[in-house]
């Protein structure tokens, strides 16, 4: 019972990520490797405002959305300045520089959250309290899992709404063709700074249900191999639509099972996972430009 | 004196993965991302080859060419096809991806993730000019010298680099001289491992290696390009010594777990104020996107 609660929580996790991720793949043509930095802000942000400053479940998640909002203006000033490859580059920039610091923030002589030791380095944030809503403690497992449901189909409904309206078919337009969406009097660059701050809050929101539902944070959230991972998912699952990342996040989350049940040592599994991964990418891009359920063809 | 020793030298090492990137990614336009995963594989390839007991520049000289190689198949079997049927630069750069990703886990699966050595011997180190210099800074030194001569003066004399040249320039005027463009692709892309597996060697003898060390080594060599100048191939050369130095002056001032965001801030100064990089200058919009 346990192992299906976990199976469906990772689920959801990774289900949030890919639809933010998509938002900047499939509506604004952006390739990012740097949204694993969202997911780790959101992680952290989560777990030090709920250790340092107490606060309950609702308010720790709206900060750690802001504080991932505010820190994707750091890609939306690429995605203003930079385009095609040179975006890429810029993403996997700030996505280095945000793990060095993660990595970098630590000075054991102080308390972890203090501005001295804001991260812990290497060593991570733990004991990360289990939420509380409305003083309702959700520290059984499917307790969490219903609290988790409830917060990854309002971020599905966000989704839903961004993209459905004009406001997304205004996106699709940018994504197209720029130039003439600002001929027709489209704020493109505005547009461009509030889908990559939405996309960033809602990678903080899975990163904070992982950091309560894990009880701890530590660098490897933040890492490259984890933005190259959601990318992955993206790409796999398609991009452009809703359906895409959900088969994408069922993908993710299939692809380890499989390889369990193959009785695969742990230590060779996840090496094999990532190997399917990158070939997987290959032949998408080669037959499937637009992923297995996407409606944008990479080419 | 000691960080700018110890910054030109890093530099040369950067320079070469440099040079090997721009290889690629001026005439073919392919953000050869798989770089860094033959740049992973060289001084795995190297030590697999040690017990055959052969001596050590032949081994290099094997691995470099094995290296390249597995470039050219990435180029044959991947970019090529892709290239021929009109593909977005992002399809090939998620390609690359892909085939980088391959690599290195392949890589851990069959050599493990722990970190080696390709030294068998301790450094020794020499007193100059009031700084101290290792033998492996030393060797670096040479070869770095040594590879980038060969490639100014190849990239001035050869007819290689001429055609090299040219496609960067212009694929369709040069296609339609007669020239096969898929070959001069390839020799680009065979180029390219070659010189990556030189640079990926001397730095596994200088710090070790593991199987992810590619993507850091070719982050720097692709800032070295941007700092240098992304539409020249002589523009990495000198990006990498700038890049390599202000890495070792924030080593010694400040300390060395800011070496990459002091590099990764000293790109987007780049990419935000000089896009076009030290020796580059700036062109017509029209000009840019033709």
């Amino acid at each position: 019972m346990n192992y299906a609660i976990q199976l469906l929580l990772y689920f959801e996790i990774y289900l949030i990520v890919a639809l933010s991720l998509n938002l900047l793949v499939g509506y604004l043509g952006l390739l990012s490797l740097a949204h694993a930095v969202f997911y780790g802000i959101g992680a952290y942000g989560y777990a030090l405002l709920s250790i340092r400053l107490g606060l309950g479940f609702g308010l720790a998640l709206l900060g750690a959305m802001a504080l991932a909002a505010l820190a994707s203006l750091t890609i939306s000033l690429c995605a203003l300045r930079l385009k095609g490859d040179f975006f890429v580059l810029g993403s996997l920039a700030v996505q280095v520089i945000f793990f060095s610091i993660v990595q970098n923030w630590y000075d054991g002589t102080s308390a972890v959250g203090t501005w001295t030791n804001l991260t812990n380095g290497p060593f991570g944030v733990a004991g990360v309290p289990k939420p509380e809503v409305f003083s309702v403690p959700f520290v059984d497992p499917l307790a969490f899992l219903g609290l988790s449901t409830a917060v990854c189909g309002l971020a599905m409904l966000a989704v839903w709404r961004f993209t459905s309206g004009d406001w997304g078919r205004m996106l699709v337009a940018i994504r197209d063709d720029d130039l003439a969406a600002r001929g027709l009097g489209k704020n493109v660059r505005l547009a461009r700074v509030q889908v990559i701050a939405i996309a960033a809050a809602l990678a903080a929101v899975a990163g904070s249900i992982y950091a309560a539902q894990v009880g701890f944070v530590d660098p490897s959230s933040a890492s490259i191999d984890e933005s190259i991972l959601m990318l992955s998912m993206v790409l796999l699952g398609g991009s452009g639509n809703f359906r895409g990342p959900v088969v994408g996040a069922i993908t993710l989350m299939a692809l380890p099972e499989i390889l369990r049940f193959l009785a695969f040592p742990d230590a060779q599994a996840a090496n094999i996972r990532l190997a399917i991964y990158g070939f997987a990418l290959i032949l998408i891009v080669h037959f499937r430009p637009q992923g297995l359920a996407g409606n944008y063809r990479l080419s | 004196m000691q960080p700018l020793i110890n910054g030109i030298v890093a530099g040369l090492g950067i320079a070469l993965l440099a040079i090997a990137f721009q290889m690629v990614n001026l005439p073919a336009r392919v953000f050869y991302i798989g770089l860094a995963g033959i740049y992973a594989l060289a001084p795995y390839l190297y030590v697999a080859m040690q017990p055959i007991g052969a001596p050590w520049f032949v081994i290099v000289l094997v691995v470099a060419c094995l290296t390249a190689a597995l470039s050219a198949a990435f180029e044959a079997a991947s970019h090529g096809p892709l290239q021929r049927s009109g593909a977005s630069a992002g399809a090939h750069l998620i390609a690359s991806l892909g085939m980088f990703v391959v690599v290195v886990q392949v890589i851990a699966l069959v050599w493990g993730d722990q970190p080696r050595v390709l030294r068998t011997a301790p450094l020794g180190s020499f007193p100059f000019m009031g700084a101290i210099v290792t033998s492996s800074q030393l060797v670096i030194l040479a070869a770095g010298c040594v590879v980038v001569g060969i490639f100014v003066t190849a990239m001035r004399m050869s007819r290689l680099a001429l055609r090299l040249r040219a496609l960067a320039e212009n694929t369709l005027l040069l296609a339609l001289f007669g020239y096969n463009i898929s070959t001069v692709r390839l020799a680009a892309f065979a180029v390219a491992g070659f010189v990556a597996a030189v640079a990926s060697l001397l730095a596994a003898y200088d710090k070790g290696f593991d199987p992810h060390t590619g993507i850091n080594a070719l982050l720097l060599a692709v800032v070295a390009v941007i700092v240098g100048g992304r539409m020249s191939f002589w523009g990495p050369i000198l990006g990498g010594l700038i890049v390599g130095t202000v890495r070792h002056q924030v080593a010694w001032h400040f300390s060395a777990k800011w070496q990459d965001a002091a590099t990764l801030a000293l790109l987007a100064a780049f990419l935000l104020l000089r896009p076009e990089g030290v020796i580059g200058h700036r062109t017509r919009l029209e000009a840019s996107a033709a």
